[in-house]
């Protein structure tokens, strides 16, 4: 299993933290983008993958009635996981296509590290504009461990 | 059904405790200051233990959907209202409110306290004012509205009795007011 990126989108559709584990010279994920010479910066990226994950989840509730959740969609490249907490954090990652759901791993991440080191630590920030008080220490570090523990 | 759903979620809940006391101190510590700072001026003291209060709403209900493990989102205000009397209380204060007084439309109800944790051992001031204007307990309304914001609910919460003010209950309405719709993300240009 290999973890291609992982991104955090709040409330209010920004993104408030991305992280890649890759090299930037060799991203699979740009794959879909790459029909264009110029490579997209990583911020147009996180736009689309909102834009994406937006719109899918609000076609599969329409579909699917208001309790269901899109999971997961794959292309020839990668798959793209998504969670989606009731207070409208989404969390997103992109992994290679062989890996099973990722759904319980974001979970954790919410419980285990979103709340525990970014939500309760009393003097970040409410809200996350650009990002603020997102990447502390214990939260970045945490989540490199978990996620390197899996690969 | 839904009702008995919920009450085994909050008895299920594994919670770390904290000594009862010094919750009482820590808060009854807050209001005597905040009287302080703001002369006995009640209403004032009010209005800053409700603000107080939706600060930690904003953050706890993270903590809640964490430690809850609800799956999803209640269906209509009267499955939140079961949520937030026997998980959200009896999770964080080791109290579950009745609901009562629920109005036809649905929209309004009141949770009644038989027992309030903040206020064991308190006695209003003697001076004639705070009997009638202090809400004590004023940062449940902020944390409710504050937390009920997060999961996109605009609700209105206050007390209309108290039994610190010599009233039989204590009781807290609360009213819903919109769900709050999703935020788009910024139309490209």
């Amino acid at each position: 299993m290999v973890v291609y990126s992982f991104y955090i989108f709040d409330r209010h559709t920004e993104c408030i933290y991305s992280k890649s584990w890759l090299p930037p010279a060799h991203d699979p994920t740009g794959a879909p983008n790459s029909v264009t010479a110029a490579r997209p910066s990583s911020s147009d990226d996180a736009k689309l993958i909102f834009g994406t994950v937006f719109s899918l989840r609000n076609m599969v509730r329409k579909l699917g009635g208001d309790d269901d959740a899109f999971v997961s969609y794959r292309t020839a490249q990668y798959k793209l996981h998504f969670y989606e907490t009731a207070s409208n954090l989404r969390l997103v990652m992109l992994t290679d296509t062989a890996t099973l759901s990722m759904r319980n791993v974001l979970h954790q991440i919410y419980i285990n590290l979103w709340v525990e080191y970014v939500v309760k630590n009393p003097l970040s920030p409410v809200e996350h504009k650009g990002g603020a008080g997102v990447r502390n220490e214990l939260f970045e570090l945490g989540l490199d461990q978990f996620i390197r523990g899996l690969m | 059904m839904a009702s008995s759903k919920a009450s085994r979620l909050g008895e299920e809940t594994r919670m770390d405790k904290v000594n009862a006391e010094l919750v009482v101190l820590t808060y009854g510590t807050i209001v005597a200051q905040l009287c302080k700072d703001f002369d006995s001026d009640y209403v004032e003291v009010n209005k800053q233990l409700d603000k107080m209060g939706y600060n930690i709403g904003l953050r706890l209900i993270e903590d809640y959907l964490a430690k809850s493990n609800t799956v999803r989102r209640c269906s209509n205000f009267r499955e939140t209202a079961e949520m937030i009397a026997k998980v959200g209380f009896k999770i964080f204060l080791n109290i579950t409110p009745t609901i009562t007084n629920w109005t036809s439309d649905g929209k309004q109800f009141s949770l009644v306290f038989d027992e309030n944790p903040f206020a064991d051992f308190v006695e209003l001031p003697d001076d004639g004012r705070a009997q009638d204007e202090l809400w004590y307990s004023n940062i449940l309304c902020g944390v409710l509205r504050g937390a009920l914001e997060m999961v996109q609910m605009q609700v209105e919460a206050h007390f209309i009795s108290d039994v610190l003010r010599g009233n039989d209950t204590t009781e807290m309405r609360i009213s819903l007011i919109r769900y709050i719709d999703d935020e788009l993300p910024p139309e490209d240009d």
